[in-house]
């Protein structure tokens, strides 16, 4: 129901198919997984190792570096700096190497759909004139009600 | 005088978001708005208002108390709470391409049965949203005895049916636009509260970070206040299980925590709210920054309560030690200082409450009652009444149960809250944008089985019943001593239930023989990573125009579902 069900309303079977098999929209799609990939691995693997040394190594943790400022202390700040940095890399490269090629193919997208469209309106349009009758007597309501669609 | 001056500005709170939420009722008109607030809101706004729905008063009062009572440990659920926001700010962009208006617009997508598909996720999200809302509500009642100094039932009861009460105003009335503003203002007083503390504690040793955390081990009396175990992962002298079990307890704690964040309900119905993708991710950098900060300071001041306070002091108050950030108020800043942070711990309170109803009622009336009741096709009014009325509903059910658990620690439940979120949502988020076999039968087997497991474990586990205080005798779990059916060692499920919902998600797949539309698949995938058909803010013109013209938006019309999703509405600028 809902959305799956009335796609035959908007694009045409295969239109997506097309769109999915563009070089640009698989540069994309390779891009992204390579980032995310590559982000999911070191941002999980760099946290992960950091709650390994909380749990099983303690007295590394337990070093001083400067003052009372420990180890475990230090690891923790890290983690911040880490995840803001990630977080700064990741928006870096999308905007440098995923939106330009999103935004073309989003623009692409629209104008292939808007002319899609108005192709569609104008046959209808000849449709609705092709199959146009000389008005007979009895049928005047019905005349007016298609007047108004 | 202090009392008087909290509860003198938390009515002024509450007028402000009053005259917004008559605002947000006077300018709402159909879903988008009511549950997306017209995505119109800026990056930066949403950004603020998703730090609002993220820092509770459990991350902003409990994590203060259990790093001024526990020392580092408390940390570890800062740097958790921080970090899985990775994991959100590579989803965001998909999912507010991908998605309408909730979790399930996304995970139904492509998938043939939709009112399963769509049932489940409701369940879902309901359960996480009513858990999280419990654990807050009742923190407001204990809240109140600590502030007021009045511990009575009576007290905790009002302060719960008040807090309540506010929370359907605003939901009911104001819809999103309403709860994003309280989300905003909520977030602005937070961090300026917090700062303010921070800078003062600060202060008080010179800046120097390492003379207060001296100052904090020497006060505490403590030998390892400074490094983790103080209350994950204790090691047990002579009973290596006992410590495993313990660690292992701890890393499925930290488990949950980073992967819960990017399905919670409350945080994933807030990425509509943008006009679009790009929108979307600002406003989870500005997510990661402001939380980032915030959590930062949760160390001056856990630490800084210890050293000023004293654990004794602390203790004493509230043995969770909940109070620590506002006796650290009221040492630094006296009976002001301490009846502002107050204010805003209510402040706190009452937005992330809000933001929870709002999450669940939009998914009620949008999942289940307009897609799986009426086959995707209901009027846009009778969803924004379904959804004013299913809030009113959830909010009663909130307070009732809330009333009922006054008396009982449920702060466990926020971390349950997490753990579901990880093992029900994140797998069918994730393997329905990035797997290609997947269905609708994986989607529904996952979500059941992530939320059964983690629900399950809990109950058999010593958070229910049979952990006993060793010296005392006392019960230490939700059920009296004596009562004893726990067989599952951890407290929290995720280690277990997280693998588990994913393993369901793959094998209900593998299993059904149900064929799957791999054009589907690619129809989701380009518009995810291109925006190709997304839902976009209106494009800026009056009202008025956009009431005359907008054929396809009036309320009253039939909802165009089917069009809306697939040719882009109204958005192309």
């Amino acid at each position: 129901m809902g959305e799956a069900r009335h796609r035959s309303a908007g694009a045409p079977r295969g239109w997506y198919a097309g769109l999915a098999q563009d070089r640009r929209f698989r540069l994309l799609r390779t891009r992204f997984y390579r980032l995310a990939i590559g982000i999911v691995a070191s941002f999980l693997g760099w946290y992960f190792l950091y709650i390994w040394l909380s749990a099983f190594a303690r007295e590394f943790m337990a070093r001083p570096v400067v003052g009372n400022i420990n180890v475990a202390l230090l690891l923790g700040v890290l983690q911040f700096v880490s995840t803001f940095a990630l977080a700064w890399r990741y928006s870096r490269y999308a905007r440098r190497m995923l939106d330009p090629l999103s935004e073309q193919l989003r623009e692409e997208a629209a104008a292939m759909e808007a002319e899609r469209e108005h192709a569609e309106r104008l046959a209808a349009e000849r449709q609705r004139i092709e199959s146009w009758a000389p008005p007979r007597r009895n049928a005047a309501h019905r005349r007016t009600r298609e007047g108004r669609s | 005088m202090g009392p008087a001056l909290t509860f003198t500005l938390f009515i002024l709170f509450i007028a402000i978001t009053l005259v917004i939420t008559f605002w947000a009722r006077a300018n709402t008109r159909g879903t988008d708005d009511y549950y997306a607030g017209g995505r119109a809101f800026s990056g930066a706004q949403n950004g603020l208002a998703l730090a609002g729905d993220y820092m509770s008063a459990a991350s902003f009062l409990g994590i203060a108390g259990i790093i001024a009572l526990s020392g580092y440990d408390g940390f570890l659920y800062s740097i958790g709470f921080l970090v899985a926001w990775l994991l959100t700010l590579l989803l965001v962009e998909l999912m507010r391409n991908a998605g309408r208006f909730t979790m399930a617009d996304v995970l139904s997508y492509r998938v043939r049965r939709q009112p399963r598909v769509r049932t489940a996720a409701v369940a879902s999200t309901v359960t996480v949203s009513v858990f999280y809302l419990l654990a807050q509500m009742v923190g407001a009642g204990a809240l109140v005895s600590l502030l007021l100094g009045v511990s009575t039932d009576t007290a905790k009861i009002v302060t719960i049916v008040a807090v309540g009460a506010m929370m359907i105003v605003y939901v009911m009335f104001g819809g999103m636009k309403a709860t994003t503003w309280v989300q905003i203002i909520k977030a602005v007083l937070l961090m300026g509260g917090t700062t303010v503390l921070t800078v003062m504690v600060l202060s008080r040793f010179g800046f120097n970070l390492s003379d207060m955390l001296g100052a904090a081990a020497r006060n505490s009396g403590h030998a390892g206040f400074l490094q983790p175990g103080g209350r994950f992962g204790k090691e047990v002298a002579g009973d290596p299980l006992r410590t495993l079990v313990n660690k292992l307890d701890f890393i499925s704690l930290a488990l949950a925590l980073v992967l819960g964040t990017a399905g919670l309900p409350h945080i994933v119905s807030r990425f509509f709210t943008v006009p679009d993708a790009r929108a979307a991710r600002t406003s989870v950098n500005w997510a990661i920054g402001l939380v980032g900060v915030f959590y930062l300071m949760t160390l001056a001041l856990g630490f800084g309560a210890t050293a000023l306070v004293g654990q004794d002091a602390i203790a004493a108050q509230d043995p969770a030690g909940n109070a620590a950030a506002l006796q650290l108020a009221r040492a630094l800043g006296g009976d002001v200082l301490l009846a502002f942070i107050g204010a805003v711990a209510f402040a706190t309170i009452l937005a992330v409450v809000s933001g929870l109803v709002l999450a669940s009622s939009t998914s009620l009336a949008h999942d289940y009652f307009g897609h799986v009741l009426m086959f995707g096709r209901p009027r846009e009014s009778q969803e924004v009444a379904v959804a004013r009325f299913s809030s009113c509903v959830i909010g009663l059910l909130a307070i009732g149960l809330a009333v009922i658990a006054r008396h009982q620690n449920v702060a466990f439940l926020v971390a349950l809250a997490f753990a579901m979120a990880a093992s029900a949502n994140l797998p069918a988020i994730v393997l329905s944008l990035f797997w290609r076999r997947f269905n609708s039968s994986g989607v529904v087997a996952g979500i059941y089985g992530g939320l059964g497991a983690s629900v399950l474990l809990v109950v058999l586990s010593p958070v229910v019943s049979g952990k006993v205080d060793p010296v005392s005798g006392r019960s230490l779990s939700l059920l009296p001593a004596g009562v004893n059916f726990h067989v599952f060692p951890l407290e929290n499920p995720g280690l277990v239930s997280i693998p588990f919902g994913f393993l369901c998600a793959v094998l209900g797949t593998l299993l059904s023989d149900e064929k799957v539309d791999p054009e589907r698949y690619q129809e989701l995938s380009v518009r995810s990573l291109t925006g190709t058909g997304s839902h976009r803010a209106p494009a800026r013109r009056s009202r008025r125009r956009r009431r005359d013209g907008g054929k396809k938006t009036a309320t009253g019309l039939r909802h165009p579902e089917g069009t809306q999703t697939d040719t882009p509405q109204g958005d192309s600028p």
